[in-house]
């Protein structure tokens, strides 16, 4: 109960440092990020706490030999197949469900906890789905961008569904009230060294934030349709020769 | 030995411009020559491009840079902040982007062709007359493919590719929303500038 009320506070804490932090509140994407002067001060908590975080995933990386890496990679990954197989059942994706119990008691067994994903090279698929991708093929398509503390770039919607996801996820469930921090915190670490390569990028954007925000909410299109999201429009970026409105930028700097 | 002739053979229909006529021009054959050819070309004369990054360069100008259309990209990344512009302008931008694309793209290649593989997939239902998407998939050394498509949209001379899209991540959407701030709060003379500086920097 003690560790469990320990997260709370930690988010009441991101929340009054982010009051502090002196970041512009700008409104770059008005439709998808309504909330942007919160996620941006989040944001800046996040980066913050990625001061303590990152120097403990690059020695991970460091000492961790690959394929090592790649066993923890497969180990956590096998353990979010429970909320996949649910979430395939949600969205009516039953040939695919029956192979994500295949994949999970094959990895877990003779996979070694799932250290090796034997599954694969035997021609087991792997699939990712969460509640919040099965909301939106229900029809619940846009959600506000919502910056978590900690977690960082959601929706709304997403964020929503993680939170039931957690509550059956077997790493997911230390947040409420499991004592499996150290195996919480490792997949923390694990996941932050994945993102290593891509700092230099983030650092040297004119703006970061709105590239993390592209970066995910693109990418998290691309998960929701499968890898097979519809093409884009381009011409609305040509309409912008032509409209009229005036940047509001330069109306409120 | 054979190859190596074979391959210089390659290289040379495609400098004549002759491949173009006999060939078919729809987006995914013209992918599939061009990155195979080019692909093909570095894993050959690794060593001579490794010393001569130039040599390199000046490839990637000559193969592919006809495929693409840098100046399409470049209206729609700069988007609203293009509108007043004079032309050179834009086309001094689209230079800019098209320098620091070969360079980056010559490192890659440098780093990667011995090394990953392209599988181009099918076109898949009929081909659009005007837009199309060409499938492709990075196949990594160690296992796992990164999935990688082109948008392609048909031009007076032909397709030509406009937009590079890996795992739903839009090259010319990300771009745009970084590009378009810059250039209204700094000008576009100082953005041409600083990807010019890239430029050099990256070629250290």
């Amino acid at each position: 109960m003690q560790k469990r009320l320990s997260l709370i506070s930690l988010l009441i804490l991101s929340l009054v440092l982010a009051g502090c932090a002196g970041t512009q509140s700008r409104h770059t994407d008005p439709e998808n990020d309504p909330w942007e002067g919160y996620n941006r001060k989040v944001y800046a908590f996040n980066d913050g706490l990625d001061k303590v975080v990152r120097p403990v995933a690059v020695a991970y990386d460091k000492i961790t030999p690959d394929p090592v890496q790649r066993g923890f990679g497969n180990f956590f990954r096998n353990l979010d197949a429970p909320v996949t197989y649910v979430n395939l059942v949600l969205q009516g994706k039953f040939k695919e469900s029956v192979e994500t119990i295949g994949r999970f008691l094959v990895n877990s067994t003779i996979g070694l906890l799932g250290f090796f994903d034997l599954a694969s090279k035997w021609g087991l698929p792997y699939y990712n789905e969460d509640l919040g991708q099965t909301l939106a093929t229900w029809g619940y398509e846009d959600s506000r961008y919502l910056m978590l503390p900690v977690f960082g770039p959601s929706t709304f919607r997403d964020g929503t569904g993680r939170l039931v996801d957690s509550y059956y996820h077997p790493v997911g469930r230390v947040l409420h009230g499991s004592n499996e921090w150290g195996l919480w915190i490792f997949r923390g670490i694990d996941t932050r060294a994945r993102y290593l390569d891509q700092d230099a990028e983030l650092q040297q954007a004119y703006d970061p934030y709105v590239l993390m925000r592209d970066v995910w909410i693109q990418n998290r299109q691309y998960q929701i349709y499968d890898g097979d999201p519809p093409m884009m429009d381009y011409d609305l970026y040509l309409d912008d020769y032509s409209e009229e409105e005036e940047p509001a930028t330069e109306v409120d700097p | 030995m054979k190859l190596r002739i074979l391959l210089f053979a390659i290289t040379l229909v495609f400098s004549s411009g002759l491949l173009a006529q006999t060939q078919a021009d729809d987006p995914v054959s013209l992918v599939e020559s061009i990155t195979g050819a080019i692909f093909a070309d570095v894993t050959e004369n690794m060593e001579e491009y490794t010393a001569n990054p130039e040599a390199l360069e000046a490839l990637v100008r000559r193969d592919l840079m006809p495929l693409l259309d840098i100046n399409y990209s470049a209206r729609l990344i700069l988007g609203r902040a293009g509108r007043g512009l004079k032309q050179e302008k834009i086309d001094e931008f689209a230079t800019s982007m098209t320098d620091l694309l070969v360079n980056r793209y010559a490192k890659g290649l440098l780093y990667f062709s011995s090394e990953v593989k392209i599988r181009v997939l099918p076109q898949r239902g009929e081909l659009n007359e005007k837009l199309t998407r060409v499938r492709s998939r990075v196949v990594m050394p160690k296992g796992g493919e990164a999935p990688v498509d082109y948008a392609f949209h048909n031009t007076p001379d032909g397709w030509k590719a406009f937009d590079v899209i890996v795992e739903g991540i839009s090259y010319v959407t990300t771009y745009r929303n970084q590009i378009m701030p810059e250039v209204k709060a700094n000008g576009i003379d100082n953005v041409i500038e600083r990807l010019n500086k890239g430029q050099l920097e990256l070629a250290e």
